[in-house]
């Protein structure tokens, strides 16, 4: 059940984050809006990030049959996401919270060296979480300024997938519970919450023109 | 509170302007444009070279005056921004 929902999971995540990058980055092409550019970045992230995760699945199930995915296939489709989250959340000028000297840099790269790759995968989940949370929060914020409906369920969508991710660090605490179960739920809940308001984009609407960049 | 407008949207008002608020059908005057799209008179000048070079406004000058028109690509750009400026919003971003 575990192996049928963590492939629908990705499944859906490959595709979600697929279709809102080809929409950002259609509105790029034609607007040349350097934000519809950094959302296509972070959406073919998502996408991929969920990609990878899922092919080692296919990969285990129909080629290796150990019964478990390799741990660094998992490691680096969650860091490939975790780029897309941190896109979303630097859509949202993030950029002014990090550190700017090389030393606290260095400093913040250098543990990553030191651990395993366990570690390195909770580090992921975590920085997800708080990118995600964090974009949620400015998500829901501008709703009070525009007052759009789309953001709304936006705001879902990134607070689930951040409740997602914190559920699914919390489940290495308690590895045979309910909770990596439960977050996988919630994900593809906040999944889906993310793509209804993409799915309302008249794009049919919009003549191409290629000669314009 | 003033509002802080991105480079996309002062061109989207500007656009705009040519489109449905034009004083004539020769096009609008660029003193027109300032006082609606509330653009300094540099900063304008500047927009306007680029957008007619990219051909989204059309310039006439047969008339001693410079006036600008909205062209079809102009149409087609801004009916993307405001396409894409409300897929934007969803995620609390502006274009």
């Amino acid at each position: 059940m575990e192996f049928l929902l963590e492939n629908i999971l990705n499944l859906v995540g490959f595709l979600v984050g697929l279709g809102i990058g080809i929409v950002s980055f259609i509105g790029f092409r034609n607007t040349g809006s350097p934000t519809l550019f950094r959302l296509a970045l972070a959406f073919f992230s998502i996408s991929i990030g969920f990609f990878v995760i899922w092919v080692g699945y296919m990969v285990e199930d129909f080629v290796i049959k150990s019964g478990n995915l390799e741990r660094w296939v998992q490691t680096l489709g969650i860091a490939i996401q975790t780029i897309g989250y941190f896109f979303i959340a630097f859509s949202h000028s993030i950029k002014s919270l990090f550190p700017k000297s090389r030393y606290f840099k260095s400093v913040g790269i250098f543990p990553l060296f030191l651990v395993s790759s366990v570690q390195i995968e909770h580090i992921f989940r975590s920085v997800s979480f708080i990118l995600l949370a964090y974009g949620a929060i400015e998500t829901i914020l501008s709703y009070f300024e525009n007052r759009n409906k789309g953001a709304i369920s936006v705001a879902i969508g990134l607070s689930l997938l951040a409740l997602g991710e914190f559920l699914g660090w919390y489940s290495f605490v308690f590895p045979e519970s309910i909770l990596y179960f439960i977050s996988m739920i919630i994900k593809i809940s906040g999944l889906i919450a993310l793509f209804i308001p993409v799915s309302r984009v008249p794009l049919t609407k919009i003549k191409f023109d290629e000669s314009f960049d | 509170m003033t509002e802080y407008r991105t480079h996309m949207k002062i061109i989207g008002d500007i656009l705009s302007t040519t489109r449905d608020e034009l004083q004539d059908e020769d096009g609008a005057t660029v003193t027109y444009l300032i006082r609606k799209a509330n653009v300094s008179h540099s900063r304008i000048s500047r927009i306007l070279r680029t957008l007619v070079s990219q051909g989204l406004l059309e310039k006439d000058d047969s008339q001693g005056s410079n006036k600008y028109k909205i062209s079809q690509t102009g149409r087609e750009f801004l009916q993307a921004y405001h396409t894409f400026s409300g897929f934007a919003i969803n995620f609390g971003l502006t274009i």
